[in-house]
């Protein structure tokens, strides 16, 4: 997996060991606050705003704090106060591993400096659909949703790494797909490795220990995720004047095979680089 | 006591769902069905209080089987449960056909069961 995030940089290049990695994700954990938090430490706003703030996230796909004005919680100077404040109060983990003592302050920028030049194939500001792919918008929302649920329901902290053309989605160990037709004919697929499953389903199930479930229980765990991402797709879609209906999930029990691209078809691949495994995202298009 | 029928295709919603809904002693929980066909079927022996209907299901959907029971009974109580985040032509469909009320996914437990208490 070439995206990578600083610590596992650092860690694999053998700057710092896992143990001093964990020690600093302590402090971290405890010192960046969302965006909610940190109004609500500085009494702007109230555990009552935070749940009407959610609540209108589902109808409509805002950052937080845009929310806050939208809805008249907060005014567009207390945002940037706000903003500033998370900014200003952030620490950063090359910070946490200076202040844990792993890493020498002077030596920090010229890792950064490595780290940088390490990834600067990788990082992207926007996802990027392919010329000639139709629907490219809806496209490019369905992979920023797909991040967003990601990170909101199941808590992974995303990379997304750069949309790519390709003939087959890669074997992994679940793969879920979701037909869309309508304004468009294709298939959403997104799949898992054990260990990101595992996760989901902690999160899904709202309980820390998974270990006892059924095989069937994982796997609906992870096509509940992905009708969730997908049914957010169907409501955007109708945002941008196109009707599709989605199907309901299924676990594609040729998964470990890999996926192949219809005859005749396009397919999208998103990369979805996180920490705890494997993730991808695709769109095949039929008969384009 | 109200009892409430879940029907979700999804093990884990289902289970979820009748957790939230059972948890604070006020409602019953049966089922869950997992299809449209199956709820019809429950609707007509259990004659639940309230139906929490999930929209996409595979066999029949959560629309088609609306239908169904508002024409067993007119005043049949059902919310529908939708990941559509409460836009959508499906959304005013459902409310058209009878629905009561929608619950968005992934779930609020205080929010499910202030929905339910309305009803």
């Amino acid at each position: 997996m070439p995206v990578k995030f600083f610590g596992q940089f650092l860690l694999e290049k053998g700057i710092v060991t896992r143990e001093a990695l964990l020690k600093a994700v302590g402090p971290q954990d405890s010192t960046n606050l969302k965006f909610g938090e940190t109004a609500r430490s500085m009494g702007l706003i109230t555990d009552a705003d935070i749940d009407r703030v959610h609540d209108a996230q589902r109808s409509e796909d805002l950052p937080f704090g845009d929310m806050c004005v939208k809805l008249g919680i907060l005014t567009a100077d207390q945002l940037k106060e706000v903003l500033a404040k998370q900014k200003a109060g952030h620490l950063f983990i090359g910070e946490a591993l200076i202040k844990t003592g792993a890493i020498n302050a002077n030596d920090l920028p010229k890792y950064l400096e490595a780290f940088k030049a390490d990834q600067a194939p990788y990082v992207i500001d926007k996802v990027a659909i392919p010329a000639g792919v139709p629907d490219a918008a809806l496209w490019e929302a369905a992979a920023d949703l797909t991040y967003k649920m990601l990170s909101r329901v199941a808590g992974f902290t995303v990379r997304p790494g750069q949309c790519v053309l390709t003939q087959h989605l890669d074997a992994n160990d679940t793969v879920v797909s979701i037909g869309m037709t309508g304004s468009v004919k294709a298939r959403y697929l997104f799949s898992v490795s054990t260990n990101v499953r595992t996760l989901i389903a902690r999160a899904m199930l709202n309980t820390d220990d998974v270990s006892k479930e059924q095989e069937d229980m994982l796997n609906d765990t992870v096509m509940e995720l992905a009708n969730v991402i997908c049914g957010h797709i169907e409501a955007k879609a109708s945002q941008m004047g196109k009707e599709i209906e989605i199907s309901p999930p299924e676990v594609l029990t040729d998964g470990v095979n890999g996926i192949p691209v219809p005859t005749g078809g396009k397919g999208l691949l998103f990369p979805l680089h996180v920490a705890e495994g494997r993730i991808e995202a695709g769109i095949f298009l039929e008969q384009v | 006591m109200k009892k409430v029928l879940v029907v979700d295709d999804s093990l884990s919603v289902g289970r979820q769902l009748s957790q939230i809904i059972a948890g604070t002693g006020e409602f019953e929980v049966i089922g869950p069905a997992r299809n449209g066909v199956e709820a019809i079927k429950m609707y007509q022996t259990d004659r639940p209080d309230i139906v929490c209907l999930d929209m996409n299901m595979p066999v029949m959907d959560g629309p088609t089987a609306l239908r169904s029971i508002m024409a067993i009974d007119r005043n049949a109580r059902v919310v529908m449960i939708t990941s559509l985040g409460g836009v959508g032509d499906k959304f005013t469909e459902a409310l058209k056909l009878g629905a009561r009320n929608v619950i968005s996914k992934p779930f609020k437990p205080d929010e499910v069961l202030k929905v339910l208490r309305e009803l």
